[in-house]
C-alpha cells in the first residue's frame, strides 16, 4: 500500500482548491465514521437488548434528535461551507489562459499570454507555474471528455458545443498526472497527461523555449517523417505545416509521455507507438507504420525525440 | 349499504359441509392451470414467481458480468478483456442490473405479496402484471443476448450523446429499444400498486391501518409517473437521432448533449429511490416481527417514505457537477441533496427504536436487517459528502462513486431484498429456507462486499476513474484492486449459498408452521402452504397487527367468517374498498388464465426489435399484431356485463359488479397511466425550452415555420375531437344513443383531420428536420401528439364498434368513461402543442 | 374531542383531511424548487457568467416567501384540527375509525409541512450565499 500519496491522488494535494477539499474531506470522513459508529452501537445494543429499561419517551427523543433535529443543523452547516467552496470568480484579461480540446483519445493544448495574440499549441502535456490561477478553456468536438488533475483541484467535463472554465492555482512545483475523467469510448483508460508544475521564473522560461520551433530538426529519421506521409496529420512548427489532425509534435522529444499520458517517452516506446498505434491504444485513428523497415522506423524515432 | 357490523355471522358458515363445498369452488375458480397452460396464468403468485425468478436470473447474469470486470481489474495492465468487450461488460453490467434486476425485482415482489398483506385475493389488473412481465423477459433478453452476438451497448449505462449518437453498430439502438419494454412494464406496475394498495384494502383498513409497505409501493408506483416518462422522452429524442438523425444532441446543428444528461437523471435520480423504497419497506414489516412489538413510529415511516419520495425529484442535477452549470444551479441541487438525508434518516432511527422498545428474536432475516444498515448508514453518509459539490468535483466519476452507489444499492435494496426473501419465503412456498445456510450466506455476502467495495473509496481518492478497462502499475492502486476482486469473489460465493438455498429440491427442507415467524400482521393468517385462492375470506381489519391484537381473528379467518368466502359463480372475485375508510364498493372479477397478454407483448416485441433492425415491414405488420392483440384483450376481458346488479359479499353486506366512472378501477388505470404519459409529454416540452434556454435565438433567424395558423387550426379541430368525444359520454349516459354514435363519428373525423393540420404547419414551411433542432423538436411534438391522436381514434372507432355490438350500452358505459378520460389528456396536450409551436416563435 | 374536529369529520362519509390536502406542502415545495431553478438557470444562461445574481435572488426571495407562507396557512389550517390518536393517546393513531384516520392524516400533513419547509429554507440558502453567475 502507497499510503495517500501519489501523482494523481485527491489526497496528496499541490494545489489551492484540492487542499481546501482535502482538509473538508478528512472532517466529513471523522465525523461521518463517528456518526455510523454510534448509529450501528444503537442498532446493536438494541438488538441486544441492552435498552431493557427505554421507553417510548427515549425512542421519540431518538427518532426527533438523531433523525430530525441533529441532521437539519449539519445538513445545513455542511450546505453552507459548500456553498463557499463553489466557483465565483471573475474573468481577468490578466491571466494565463491554457486550452485544451479534447480528442478520442488525446488532448489539444494551447497556452495564451495574457499579453500576447498569438497561442503557443502543444499536446498532451500541461505546464503550469505555481502561485497564480490559471483559467482553463476546455472544449471538445467529439464526445464529452472530462478534464482532471486530482491534485490540484476538481474536474471539469468538456462538452461539445460548450466551452467550460476551470480556475486552477497550483501551490507545489511537482510533476502529477491528469486523466479524462468522462467516459469517451474505447480507450478513455488511455486518456491522461503530464500536468508540470513550474516555479513562476522557470515557467516564464519554459513556455519562452516553447514559443517557436525546436532547435534540433534534422537528421534522416527528418526526411522519412515527410516521405512516410506523417505530415499529413502532424504539425512541427518551421518544419511540417500542413495537417493538425493528430497531436503537434513541435516540441515532443521534451514531453515526459507520450500516447496522451500512457507511455514514458523513450525512444523505444516511440519506435512502438509508430508501428502499431492500435495495438497500445485500442480504436486510435492513427494508421499502423508496419510495412516501413526496422530503421526507418528507428530513425522517425530519433528524429522526434530530438525535437525538444 | 346497512353495515350490520363485524360481529354478526353468517349461520351457513358454522356448517363444516358448507365450508367445504366453499373451499371446493374457490379451488375451481382460482385453479392453477396445468401443463403447458400454466404459462397462461395470470395470477400474481404464478405471475409474481415467474418475475421473481426471471428477475433473479438477469441479477446472476449481472453478476457474472460484475466478476468479469474484477477479473480484468485484479491487476493492472490485464489482457483478460479487450477494451471493446470491456466497455460493453461494464455497460451491461450497469443497465442489467437497474433496469432488469432492481427495478423488476421491486415489481416481481410487490406482485407476490402486496394481495396477501392486503388481505385480498390478487391484484386489480391480473393481465396487466402478465403483459407487463412477457414484455420485461423478452426485452431483457434482447439486452442481454447482444452480448453474445458482440453487439452490447457499450456506452455505459447512461447512454450520453454524442457518444451514443455515433457510435456505429446497433448496441445503442439496442438498449433504447430494450429498454422500451422495461418502461411500459413499470408503468402496468405503477398502475396495479397504486390501485391496489388505494382500492383494494379489506374492508376496515383505514388508511391509517394500511401496512408500511403498502404506503412504500403506492408512493413509489406514484414517483414512477413522474421519474421514467423523462426517461422514455429522452429515449425517443435518442432514436430519432440515431435513426433518422434528427439533430436534439448534435451541437452542430443546434442539439445539445445536456438535454439528455437533464432527462436521463430526472428518470435517474428518483431511479435509484423507486430501487430503496420497496426494500426498505420490507424491513418495516419484519423488524416488528422480530422485535415482538408494533413499529415505534408508523406516522414517522409515512412522512419519511412520502418526504423521501418527493425530495428525491429535487436531486438530478447532483449527477452533472461537473458540467460547468452556473453554481447557483449547483447550489440548490446540493441543497436538495443534503435535504434528502432528513426523511431518509428518520426510518433508520424508527427501526433502531422499535428494536430497542422490543425484545428482540434473533433470525436470518434480522441478520440481513442488521447488515443492510451497516451497509446504507456508511452510503448515505458518502452520499452526504458527494452532496457537497466541491467534494464531488474531486469524487465524480471516481471509484469514491462506484463505493457510494453500491454501498447504497446493496444496503437499501439487495440486503433488505435478502432479508425479505428469508422471511416471505415460508408464506409463498410453503417451506424454509435453512437457518444454518442463511448465516453462512449472510457472512460471506457482508464480508465479501466489504472487502470489495470499501477499498474503492480510497482507490478513488487516489484517481483512478470510473470506466477504465485498465490501469497503469506505477499508480499505487494495484493492492487495492487485487483486495477488490477478492472480496467480490467472496462475496459471489456467499450469494451462491444463497441461491442454491432458494432453489434446491423440496425434500431436502424443512416445512413451515403457519406463521413461523409469530407475526402480527395480516397477510400470516393465510394458511401454509398457501392456497392458489390466496385469502381464504377477505378479512374485516381493525388495527394493524390484527394476527397479534385479536385472538379470534385467524379463527374466523379460517372459517370463513369474513367477506366473500366463496365462488359461488365460479368466478375470480375480490373486493374494491374506498380510499381513506375502505368501505366495499364494488365486487370486482378478476381476469383468469388467458394467452392474450403473451400474444400482446410477443406482438409489441417485435415492434420494438424489428425497428431496432430498421426492418420496417415486419415492424408494421407487428405493430397491427399487437393492436390487434389489444383490441381483442379489451374487448373480451374488460367491461363486461354482470348476469345481476349486485352480489351478496358476506357479512350481511352487497356490492355493485358493475362500476363504471371516477369510481371504477379501469377509469383509475386510465388516470395513472395517462398522468404517466403527460409528463413524457412535459419532457419534450421541456426539450423545446432547453433549447430556447441554451441558444441565443430560439427558433433560430433562418428558419421558419410553423406559422400560427396550421397549429391553430389543429388545436381547435382537436378539441373539437375532445368536446365531441365529452358530449357522446354525457348524450349515452342519458340514453342517446344516436347522438351518441355520431358524436364519436363527428370525433373520428375531427381527430383525422386535426392530425393532417398538426402536420401542416411543419410541412407547409418545408421544416425539415435534419437540418437543426428547431425543426426537429417541432416535428418530433408533431409526431407525438399525432400518434396520441390516432391512439384516440382508435378508441373512438371502439366505442362506436362497442355501442353496434350491444357491448357499450347507457348502463354499462365504462369504455366511454375510460375513453373520455384519455380525450380529457388529449383535451389539455393538444392545445399546449398548438400554443408551443404556433405562439411561442411570435413571442420569442 | 373539540367541536372543530367533529365539524372536520363525517364519521360515514369519511370526509376530513384527505390523501391531496397531505402532499400539498411537499407539492409547494416542488414548485418552489422549480421556480427557483429555472429563473435562476435561465437568467444565467441570458445574462453570462459574470453577470450579478441579483434578479435572480430576488425571485427567490419572492418565491420562498410564497412558498413558506402557502405552507404556514396550511399548518395554521391543520393546526385547528390536530389532535393526538383516540386510542393511545401518542402520534401512532392505531385505532379503527374515520376519526382516528382523520387525525392520522391530519399529522402527517403537519409534519410534512415542517419538512417541506427544511427543505425551501435549504434551497433558497444558494441565492443568499453567491452572488455571480458563475
Amino acid at each position: 500500500m502507497s499510503g495517500c500519496a501519489g501523482v494523481q491522488s485527491v489526497l496528496d494535494p499541490a494545489g489551492r482548491d484540492a487542499e481546501r477539499v482535502y482538509n473538508l474531506f478528512w472532517i466529513m470522513l471523522v465525523g461521518g465514521a463517528l456518526i455510523w459508529t454510534l448509529v450501528l452501537g444503537t442498532a446493536i445494543a438494541a438488538t441486544l437488548g441492552l435498552f431493557k429499561n427505554a421507553s417510548s419517551r427515549t425512542a421519540n427523543v431518538l427518532i426527533v434528535g438523531g433523525g430530525v433535529v441533529f441532521p437539519t443543523i449539519v445538513l445545513a452547516a455542511l450546505l453552507v461551507f459548500g456553498l463557499g467552496l463553489l466557483p465565483s470568480w471573475r474573468a481577468d484579461p490578466d491571466r494565463l489562459k491554457i486550452y485544451v480540446h479534447g480528442e478520442q483519445w488525446w488532448w489539444r493544448v494551447a497556452y495564451e499570454v495574457p499579453d500576447g495574440d498569438t497561442r503557443i499549441i502543444s499536446a498532451n502535456e500541461i505546464h503550469m507555474p505555481t502561485g497564480q490561477p490559471v483559467e482553463f478553456v476546455l472544449t471538445s468536438a467529439d464526445v464529452i471528455h472530462s478534464f482532471w488533475i486530482p491534485s490540484l483541484g476538481g474536474k471539469l467535463d468538456m462538452i461539445p458545443g460548450r466551452t467550460t472554465r476551470l480556475l486552477l492555482e497550483a501551490q507545489k512545483a511537482g510533476i502529477y498526472r491528469g486523466v479524462c475523467a468522462e467516459y469517451c469510448g474505447t480507450s478513455h483508460a488511455h486518456m491522461a497527461f503530464a500536468a508540470v508544475v513550474h516555479e513562476p521564473d522557470a515557467f516564464a522560461a519554459w513556455l519562452d523555449a516553447r514559443a517557436g520551433p525546436a532547435e534540433k530538426i534534422s537528421g534522416a529519421g527528418s526526411e522519412l517523417f515527410m516521405s512516410s506521409g506523417c505530415a499529413a496529420c502532424h504539425w512541427i512548427t518551421g518544419f511540417a505545416e500542413r495537417g493538425s489532425v493528430g497531436p503537434d509534435l513541435t516540441h515532443v522529444g521534451s514531453r515526459r509521455t507520450i500516447g496522451a499520458g500512457i507511455m514514458e517517452n523513450t525512444k523505444g516506446n516511440l519506435e512502438r507507438w509508430i508501428t502499431d498505434p492500435e495495438h497500445i491504444k485500442p480504436g486510435a485513428q492513427m494508421p499502423d507504420y508496419r510495412p516501413l523497415p526496422e530503421e526507418d522506423i528507428a530513425a522517425i524515432a530519433r528524429f522526434l525525440s530530438e525535437l525538444e | 349499504m346497512a353495515n350490520t357490523g363485524t360481529e354478526q355471522l353468517s349461520a351457513d358458515q358454522n356448517d363444516p359441509k358448507i365450508r367445504a363445498a366453499q373451499e371446493a369452488r374457490l379451488e375451481k375458480a382460482w385453479a392453477t392451470p396445468r401443463g403447458w397452460r400454466y404459462w397462461s396464468a395470470v395470477n400474481n403468485t404464478e405471475i409474481g414467481f415467474r418475475y421473481t425468478m426471471t428477475a433473479f436470473g438477469f441479477m446472476l447474469f449481472a453478476g457474472v458480468l460484475g466478476l468479469l470486470i474484477r477479473t480484468q481489474l485484479a491487476v493492472p495492465e490485464n489482457d483478460f478483456l479487450s477494451a471493446e468487450l470491456y466497455n460493453q461488460v461494464f455497460t451491461l453490467h450497469g443497465t442489467a442490473m437497474m433496469f432488469l434486476f432492481a427495478v423488476p425485482i421491486f415489481e416481481a415482489v410487490a406482485i407476490l405479496i402486496l394481495p396477501a398483506l392486503l388481505g385480498t385475493r390478487d391484484l386489480p389488473f391480473p393481465r396487466l402484471s402478465a403483459f407487463g412481465y412477457w414484455c420485461f423477459l423478452i426485452g431483457g433478453v434482447f439486452v442481454c443476448g447482444s452480448i453474445f452476438f458482440n453487439a452490447a451497448p457499450s456506452g455505459g449505462w447512461f447512454m450520453y450523446p454524442p457518444l451514443t449518437t455515433e457510435q456505429g453498430g446497433l448496441g445503442a439502438d439496442i438498449w433504447l429499444l430494450g429498454l422500451s419494454f422495461i418502461e411500459v412494464a413499470s408503468i402496468a406496475a405503477a398502475v396495479e400498486l397504486i390501485v391496489g394498495v388505494l382500492k383494494c384494502r379489506p374492508p376496515g383498513m383505514h388508511i391509517n391501518l394500511t401496512p408500511l409497505y403498502g404506503w412504500y409501493v403506492l408512493i413509489v408506483g406514484g414517483m414512477i409517473l413522474f421519474a421514467f416518462p423523462p426517461l422514455i422522452a429522452g429515449d425517443f429524442l435518442l432514436e430519432l437521432e440515431r435513426a433518422f438523425d434528427w439533430p436534439f444532441f448534435d451541437p452542430d446543428r443546434g442539439g445539445d448533449p445536456l438535454l439528455w444528461q437533464h432527462l436521463f437523471w430526472i428518470f435517474g435520480h428518483p431511479e435509484v429511490y423507486i430501487i430503496f423504497l420497496p426494500s426498505i419497506a420490507l424491513l418495516a414489516m419484519i423488524v416488528p416481527t422480530f422485535a415482538g412489538r408494533p413499529i415505534a413510529g408508523y406516522s414517522w415511516i409515512v412522512l419519511s417514505a412520502l418526504g423521501t419520495g418527493f425530495i428525491s425529484f429535487g436531486l438530478w442535477v447532483h449527477h452533472m457537477f461537473a458540467t460547468g452549470l452556473p453554481s447557483i444551479s449547483i447550489g440548490f441541487f446540493s441543497a436538495a441533496s443534503e435535504a434528502v438525508a432528513i426523511p431518509t434518516g428518520i426510518q433508520i432511527f424508527v427501526f433502531i427504536a422499535t428494536l430497542m422498545l422490543g425484545k428482540v428474536t434473533r433470525s436470518v432475516p434480522m441478520l440481513f436487517a442488521l447488515g443492510s444498515l451497516a451497509i446504507f448508514v456508511a452510503g448515505g453518509l458518502t452520499g452526504v459528502m458527494v452532496a457537497v459539490a466541491p467534494f464531488d468535483f474531486q469524487a465524480h466519476d471516481s471509484y469514491f462513486i462506484v463505493a457510494h452507489l453500491h454501498y447504497t444499492l446493496f444496503g437499501g435494496m439487495l440486503f433488505p431484498l435478502v432479508a425479505g426473501i428469508y422471511y416471505y419465503y415460508p408464506l409463498v412456498t410453503g417451506y424454509m429456507l435453512s437457518r444454518r445456510l442463511g448465516v453462512w450466506a449472510f457472512w460471506l455476502m457482508f464480508a465479501g462486499f466489504n472487502i470489495c467495495f470499501l477499498p474503492m473509496h480510497l482507490t478513488g481518492m487516489l484517481g483512478m476513474p470510473r470506466r477504465v478497462f485498465t490501469y497503469s502499475s506505477d499508480l499505487g492502486w494495484n493492492e487495492l484492486n487485487l483486495i477488490s476482486t477478492v472480496g467480490a469473489f467472496i462475496f459471489a460465493a456467499g450469494f451462491l449459498v444463497f441461491v442454491f438455498d432458494g432453489l434446491r429440491p423440496k425434500s431436502h427442507r424443512d416445512k413451515a408452521k403457519r406463521n413461523p415467524w409469530n407475526a402480527g400482521t395480516s397477510e400470516w393468517v393465510l394458511e401454509i402452504p398457501p392456497k392458489p385462492w390466496g385469502a381464504r375470506s377477505i378479512p374485516h381489519i381493525e388495527s394493524r397487527y390484527p394476527v397479534w391484537d385479536s385472538e379470534n381473528f385467524t379463527k374466523r379467518y379460517d372459517e370463513g367468517r369474513f367477506y366473500l368466502p366463496d365462488a359461488e359463480e365460479g368466478r375470480r372475485e375480490t373486493l374494491i374498498t374506498s380510499v381513506l375508510d375502505a368501505k366495499p364498493v364494488q365486487c370486482l372479477r378478476v381476469g383468469g388464465p388467458t394467452w392474450i397478454t403473451l400474444i400482446a407483448a410477443a406482438a409489441l416485441a417485435g415492434v420494438f426489435i424489428f425497428a431496432t433492425y430498421h426492418w420496417w415491414t415486419a415492424t408494421a405488420v407487428s405493430g397491427a399484431l399487437a393492436l390487434a392483440a389489444i383490441i381483442y384483450w379489451a374487448w373480451t376481458g374488460t367491461a363486461e356485463h354482470p348476469e345481476k346488479d349486485e352480489k351478496n359479499i358476506g357479512m350481511g353486506l352487497k356490492a355493485p359488479l358493475y362500476v363504471s366512472g371516477p369510481r371504477a378501477t379501469g377509469w383509475w388505470a386510465m388516470f395513472i397511466t395517462m398522468t404517466g404519459d403527460l409528463t413524457a409529454f412535459m419532457g419534450l416540452v421541456f426539450g423545446y425550452f432547453f433549447f430556447w434556454t441554451v441558444h441565443e435565438q430560439f427558433p433560430p433567424p433562418d428558419i421558419d415555420g410553423p406559422g400560427w395558423v396550421w397549429p391553430l387550426i389543429a388545436g381547435f379541430l382537436l378539441c373539437g375531437a375532445w368536446t365531441l368525444t365529452y358530449g357522446a359520454r354525457i348524450w349515452n349516459g342519458r340514453g342517446d344513443v344516436i347522438l351518441f354514435r355520431l358524436a364519436l363519428l363527428g370525433g373520428v373525423l375531427l381527430s383525422v383531420m386535426g392530425i393532417g393540420a398538426l402536420a401542416a404547419g411543419p410541412w407547409s414551411f418545408g421544416m425539415v428536420p435534419t437540418e437543426h433542432s428547431y425543426p426537429a423538436i417541432v416535428w418530433a411534438l408533431v409526431l407525438w401528439t399525432g400518434a396520441h391522436a390516432a391512439a384516440g381514434i382508435v378508441m373512438q372507432l371502439y366505442c362506436l364498434a362497442r355501442s353496434f355490438a350491444g357491448k357499450l350500452t347507457p348502463k354499462y358505459d365504462a369504455d366511454i368513461w375510460n375513453v373520455t378520460l384519455y380525450w380529457h389528456f388529449m383535451g389539455f396536450t393538444a392545445p399546449v402543442t398548438a400554443l408551443i409551436m404556433g405562439g411561442f416563435p411570435l413571442v420569442a | 374531542m373539540s367541536d372543530n374536529v367533529e365539524k372536520e369529520v363525517e364519521h360515514e362519509t369519511g370526509e376530513g383531511t384527505d390523501l391531496w390536502r397531505v402532499i400539498l406542502a411537499p407539492v409547494i415545495w416542488a414548485v418552489h424548487f422549480l421556480v427557483c431553478y429555472i429563473a435562476a438557470a435561465v437568467y444565467c444562461e441570458k445574462a453570462g457568467r459574470m453577470a450579478d445574481l441579483l434578479p435572480a435572488q430576488l425571485i427567490v426571495g419572492a418565491a420562498t416567501l410564497a412558498a413558506l407562507g402557502g405552507i404556514a396557512f396550511i399548518f395554521h389550517s391543520l393546526w385547528k384540527v390536530r389532535g393526538v390518536s383516540t386510542v393511545n393517546d401518542n402520534y401512532n393513531y392505531a385505532g379503527s375509525t374515520p376519526e382516528e384516520r382523520h387525525r392520522f392524516l391530519s399529522h402527517v400533513a403537519l409534519m410534512l409541512c415542517v419538512l417541506s419547509s427544511v427543505a425551501i429554507v435549504y434551497a433558497a440558502l444558494p441565492a443568499v450565499f453567491l452572488d455571480i453567475c458563475r
